[in-house]
């Protein structure tokens, strides 16, 4: 199993005649993912890198079922975009954007609520079922299927960390990116939980830094009786208080926001916890090891 | 963007809300100059918390005493600012001091309102204020917040006037994108009345493509810092000064973080991290190692990238080409991976650049070189 996309997941590709679209449709489908369709809002290109563009999201799920739709559109007209996809029944939306308003991030969190969909970021690389289907731009090579969910707040470490666990040997079931912005429209918690009521999830490792509260939204799981083992490393140490580190969601406001103060509450909980990439793999093998003696 | 207790407050006063009527002085002069409603207060203008402990609000019964004021205000540093304004006032007769915000807070899927009775420069000394989960602005319920004030705010009329405000504030933040606005101390005047005696608004910067007001005071804020971090946020780059040696190119904000930490366990110190991740192009790639050659402290430069969307085959190239036109003899240290990573490789090793495969062996190349700088 995975969870939010597998090879039956049929995905839109939302702003598809730009560069980033233009990329993602031929990179998504290279690993296998069903893109049948995109959008391009006023456009008149009929197909892009063999999928058919469509005016509207609409038009585009009559004519192709899609589930899902990832939306490479700026943080201008996010709002805009996103809202139309739940509206049309996309019952799940990722938006890799980033600087997108705190105002319009809370108003889509509500939409996707209120329509019963999920939304994923903003500021995510996306989500991939190694081996299944990829929505997003990760580097697929780093990336295989096996026992681990992932969840991480940023693109560029669940890159470099995923990377270790596949050479380790230490595939994934999926790998969620809830992105490093304040307002989520997955939370650490609510990913978590998707991935506890996954079958073959036997083991979660999570991806964090400072800043923000998603951490104790981990400790707190990993502290619930029967929950799965819990891997976490968290960067950031080196950072300089008040100081926004590239994420919106990454500065220490007060002590909780700390480094030293989350690595306690996650290792109280019992979490394997490191302090550095290069103590990841061996987090996440003791996670997993743990699983085992479990089951 | 955090703005200043002026700007604040003419954001308040826009939406009809209570402030003290004000005048911004730029000069000692300028005060003596004035007829003022003597006893009047004084007040630094600085974008910064902690200004009513640090003495940035002075009382003066006089011009002899105001103009002392004012010039000793523009004279000194808080939070390592110096006002270029003081915003005089009446001296307020303050019956009680309150405290209220509106802030963003993810546990609420949105806004949340916090209230205390005693407000005031020690609020963050007692009791923590009462707090009312809002969500999105249109989600206010004041009878939510009259529960949640029920048991801390035993005057009725001011119960019902902080409600009042309270819904105009989440409004406001709503409407004109503020993350915060905390009124501290809100003040309760003799005759019941309620006044902002202080603002603390901070506006999201992302908001700045519908918000001409935040794109001004981005822009004005950007042509204040000093040159190189200036010309780093002109070209779209993420510059932040720390005090090594080690110049650290870098893309995302999650990788960035966690080479500064191993850089640190070995023995070194960063001296800046400089995420390209927004620009990832040629010439993002040559301001940044311009700014980084041109900085004495910097004794070696590592570019750390793992792009995704940014394709490491065009970054090799681009890295190639800066390498064959730099003059500037601080060794280089490369450790790229990510998408097209083989034709990254190949790029490099045609260019006689050797690229390290992990971040760790990256780290201790680059540490070793800016040792050996150091003993030249």
């Amino acid at each position: 199993m995975s969870v939010l996309i597998d090879a039956a997941s049929r995905f839109l590709i939302q702003g598809i005649t730009g560069n980033v679209g233009r990329f993602s449709a031929r990179d998504m489908s290279a690993y296998g993912t069903r893109v049948v369709g995109g959008t391009a809002s006023g456009r008149g290109a009929a197909d892009v890198e063999g999928v058919t563009v469509f005016q509207s999201v609409k038009a585009a799920c009559e004519a192709t079922q899609a589930s899902a739709s990832i939306a490479y559109v700026p943080a201008s007209s996010a709002f805009d975009h996103v809202i139309e996809a739940f509206e049309a029944g996309i019952q799940l939306v990722i938006y890799p954007g980033d600087e997108l308003p705190v105002q319009d991030a809370i108003e889509l969190r509500a939409a996707a609520k209120a329509n019963g969909a999920t939304l994923i970021g903003p500021n995510t690389p996306g989500v991939i079922s190694p081996g299944k289907a990829k929505a997003g731009f990760m580097p697929s090579f780093c990336y295989a299927p096996g026992p681990l969910g992932v969840i991480s707040r940023s693109g560029s470490l669940s890159y470099e960390a995923c990377f270790r666990l596949t050479g380790a040997d230490l595939g994934q079931t999926t790998v969620i990116g809830i992105g490093g912005d304040p307002i989520k429209g997955l939370t650490a918690a609510e990913a978590l939980d998707l991935l506890h009521a996954d079958g073959e999830t036997r083991a979660i490792v999570y991806l964090g830094e400072i800043g923000g509260s998603d951490e104790y939204s981990v400790a707190e799981y990993a502290a619930r009786p029967g929950a799965k083992p819990v891997a976490a490393l968290i960067v950031g140490r080196q950072a300089p208080p008040g100081r926004k580190m590239g994420h919106a969601g990454a500065l220490i406001g007060s002590h909780a926001d700390t480094h030293p103060a989350k690595m306690k509450a996650l290792e109280r909980a019992g979490v394997h916890a490191t302090g550095t990439v290069s103590g990841l793999v061996a987090a996440a093998k003791r996670a997993f090891a743990a699983s085992r003696q479990a089951a | 963007m955090l703005l200043t207790e002026h700007e604040g407050k003419a954001l308040l006063a826009s939406v009809g809300i209570a402030v003290p009527p004000g005048m911004l002085v730029r000069s000692a002069d300028a005060v003596g100059r004035r007829k003022l409603p003597y006893p009047i207060a004084l007040k630094a203008q600085v974008a910064s918390g902690g200004r009513g402990k640090a003495g940035g609000v002075v009382r003066a019964d006089s011009p002899l005493q105001a103009r002392t004021a004012a010039k000793k205000l523009l004279a000194t540093k808080f939070g390592g600012e110096t006002p270029k304004a003081v915003l005089v006032e009446p001296w307020l007769a303050i019956e009680r001091e309150l405290y209220l915000s509106v802030t963003v807070d993810a546990a609420a899927d949105g806004y949340v309102v916090l209230y205390s009775p005693r407000g005031g420069v020690d609020v963050e000394q007692g009791a923590a204020p009462a707090s009312c989960e809002v969500g999105p602005a249109r989600n206010f319920r004041a009878y939510r917040l009259r529960e949640a004030l029920a048991e801390i705010e035993a005057d009725i009329a001011v119960r019902e006037r902080v409600i009042a405000l309270a819904r105009r504030l989440v409004l406001l933040a709503s409407s004109r994108d503020c993350t915060t606005v905390e009124i501290n101390p809100l003040a309760k005047l003799a005759d019941g009345s309620l006044v902002a005696a202080d603002a603390k608004v901070v506006r999201d910067d992302y908001a700045r493509f519908r918000a001409a007001d935040i794109a001004r005071r981005i822009d004005a804020d950007h042509a204040r810092q000093p040159r190189a971090i200036a010309r780093a946020l002109a070209g779209d780059l993420m510059l932040v000064w720390l005090d090594g040696e080690v110049g650290l190119i870098s893309g995302g904000a999650g990788m960035t973080m966690a080479a500064m930490d191993l850089i640190a366990d070995a023995g070194g110190r960063p001296a800046c991290f400089l995420d390209c991740s927004a620009n990832p192009t040629p010439q993002g790639y040559r301001l940044a190692f311009e700014l980084l050659d041109g900085e004495p402290l910097v004794k070696v430069v590592l570019v750390s990238i793992f792009g995704g969307l940014t394709q490491m085959d065009r970054v090799a190239r681009v890295m190639k080409e800066i390498m064959s036109e730099r003059r500037w003899r601080k060794p280089v240290v490369f450790r790229l991976n990510g998408t097209n990573v083989t034709q990254a490789n190949e790029i490099l090793t045609q260019a006689g650049l050797h690229n390290n495969a992990t971040i760790e062996d990256a780290v201790r190349e680059a540490l070793s070189l800016a040792r050996k700088g150091d003993r030249r």
